[in-house]
């Protein structure tokens, strides 16, 4: 059985008098350990595809399945729970809480676990030593770049050690060299730390990291492509 | 979680500062309003006011144009249910209602200390009880004027020595200053040998408060100078009847500081969660529950309130408690004084605002369309 699995996902919504179907019976396998990469012209749906498989969006038909949990039959109170213990969300923006130090960003979800203040410290030491910012820990937001937002946005999605993390458009706001030193983190943290990844992603170079790439147009996926390591 | 609520009314100082100070200044009025009617509630429910009478010359208002001849006490005695009889000269700067109000009340020194709930902090009594012109002053005149023991106290055309200044139990004693009867009686301009202005009736445990004011003014109706008796806190209500009104109406002033404080407090707290409504969404992906999330806000708005409220209430305490502010009207005084009971309700009234104020945007956080407020710029 797949960690993920989208079974006859369909997701539309009314725009004025035109109806858009983003998403149109869908069916998607994801394996624990991969990354899969998402692409597509825009407005084809592939946030909206992260975003069901996160819970903070329900399919109007279909059924989603995340490590035996079907998260679409869930209470929005049973999903915040389960996002915590299960899901890392990297956004494309950072979003990072701009009065918390990049340490405590980084903690916020292992505060919503049952840890000891000093196994919450050793996740929090561990993620920050992951991306590369362990000397950052007591800098603010606007203290930082815009690269090192983002590697605090991949700690934080990273440190409760969830089972998915999913990222929308990670390198999206970032220039170019440091958007590959975004890539080749996010390669490592899913070959070192076996962590299944799935990306939002325009850029063709960030998409070619991933273990597979999908393409997404007009609610279907239209071509699929495995790279054999 | 709780170091993310406090750091996010940080971020916005000047809007966290601006609002604690508008719920300060409105917990401060509120508690002196608080602590006016909790004067006058003393004044009229207290417990000598049910079991004291005073009587008083019937149709008469001011002190002044009460004029009782002094030995009704010896008739007064005599009737069944009254423990002692002491009568009273009193003398007041103001028969309007004061802020500044002086009140003479000259009696025996010996039954002003055996009767009154005083304890005197300076001074000592057997120079009150000797000398002619003494005087003891109650803590809140002392305070009001700058007097203290050994000093000479003039107004009018009354000038007294102060033997002692004395604390007291009930409030409104404070406001008073006792000096022998005689020395009243024989002031210049009052021309009052052998009148009184009241007789102040201390009855029995078992006595009937009504039956024996009835009693008193029946057998006094044949005397020289008909009698009006009646509870002292009545007496005390019915004398202060304009300012009852008054404050009876500051009510609805007190209840407006809570209304402005719930206003203040709901406009910071909606203008702070719509700023972040992003804040919120992006909280809630990461696992935050919705209900979490209603929490977080309900504690930005509880602690602007408790922080404001908390600081305006012990403000107010501390000016009633420094300043010995009074309000009178004709001889009778209501005193404002600080208390536990305005301490809790300034901290009761905070702590249900802040809830109330928070509630509202509170459900908008917890119920913010996740997808939505993350397309926000």
């Amino acid at each position: 059985m797949a960690l993920v699995e989208l079974r006859g996902v369909s997701k539309s919504f009314r725009k004025g008098d035109e109806t858009i179907t983003p998403l149109d019976d869908i069916d998607l396998d994801i394996e624990a350990g991969e990354f899969v990469s998402l692409m597509g012209p825009s407005g084809t749906g592939k946030s909206t595809l992260l975003n069901l498989v996160s819970g903070i969006d329900q399919p109007d038909s279909g059924t989603i399945t995340v490590d035996g949990t079907e998260v679409t039959k869930l209470s929005r109170s049973k999903l915040a729970d389960w996002r915590a213990a299960n899901l890392g969300y990297i956004f494309q923006t950072h979003n990072l809480i701009p009065v918390l130090t990049a340490y405590e960003n980084i903690e916020l979800p292992t505060l919503l676990l049952k840890l000891s203040s000093s196994q919450r410290r050793q996740r929090v030491e561990l993620a920050m030593e992951a991306v590369g910012l362990s000397d950052r820990a007591d800098h603010y937001p606007r203290q930082l770049s815009g690269g090192q937002e983002q590697r605090v946005g991949i700690a934080r999605a990273i440190v409760a050690h969830p089972k998915v993390v999913v990222a929308d458009e990670p390198t999206g706001s970032l220039d170019t060299e440091t958007s590959e030193q975004v890539q080749v983190l996010l390669q490592r943290l899913n070959k070192e730390l076996d962590i299944t990844l799935l990306m939002v992603t325009h850029d063709t170079d960030a998409a070619k990291i991933a273990s597979r790439q999908l393409v997404l147009d007009r609610g279907k996926f239209i071509e699929s492509q495995t790279v054999v390591a | 979680m709780f170091t993310y609520v406090l750091k996010t009314l940080w971020r916005h100082h000047t809007r966290t500062l601006l609002t604690v100070t508008g719920a300060a200044v409105a917990m401060f009025v509120f508690c002196f309003v608080g602590s006016v009617q909790e004067g006058l509630h003393r004044l009229t429910t207290g417990s000598d006011a049910d079991r004291s009478l005073i009587v008083f010359q019937e149709n008469r208002f001011c002190p002044t144009s009460s004029r009782l001849p002094e030995d009704y006490s010896r008739k007064i005695q005599e009737i069944p249910g009254v423990r002692d009889v002491m009568p009273i000269q009193v003398w007041t700067n103001n028969c309007r209602a004061s802020l500044d109000i002086v009140v003479f009340n000259g009696a025996d020194p010996q039954q002003i200390q055996k009767t009154r709930p005083i304890k005197l902090t300076s001074g000592n009594w057997q120079q009150f009880a000797s000398q002619r012109d003494a005087a003891i002053v109650g803590r809140n005149v002392a305070r009001r004027r700058g007097l203290k023991t050994g000093d000479q106290f003039s107004i009018g055309d009354l000038s007294v020595k102060v033997a002692g200044v004395f604390e007291s139990t009930v409030p409104s004693e404070e406001n008073l200053i006792y000096t022998s009867l005689a020395f009243l009686q024989y002031t210049r301009g009052l021309d009052a040998a052998g009148l009184v202005t009241q007789h102040e009736v201390m009855l029995t445990d078992d006595a009937d408060p009504d039956a024996v004011a009835t009693a008193i003014d029946a057998k006094l109706r044949a005397g020289s100078v008909a009698t009006k008796t009646r509870r002292k806190g009545a007496f005390q209500a019915s004398t202060l009847s304009d300012l009852v009104d008054l404050i009876g109406f500051a009510h609805w002033l007190g209840y407006a500081c809570v209304g402005l404080v719930l206003s203040l407090v709901a406009t910071t707290t909606v203008m702070s969660v719509q700023d972040r409504i992003k804040e919120y969404a992006v909280l809630q992906t990461i696992g935050v529950r919705p209900m979490r999330a209603m929490r977080l806000v309900l504690a930005e708005s509880t602690i602007l309130c408790l922080v404001g409220g908390g600081v305006g209430t012990a403000l107010a305490l501390a000016a009633l408690g420094i300043g010995g502010f009074a309000i009178g009207a004709e001889g009778a005084t209501i005193a404002f004084r600080p208390s536990l009971g305005l301490a809790v309700s300034g901290a009761i009234v905070s702590l249900i605002v802040g809830f109330a104020a928070g509630l509202a945007p509170a459900i908008q956080a917890a119920t913010v369309p996740i997808v939505n407020a993350l397309r926000e710029a």
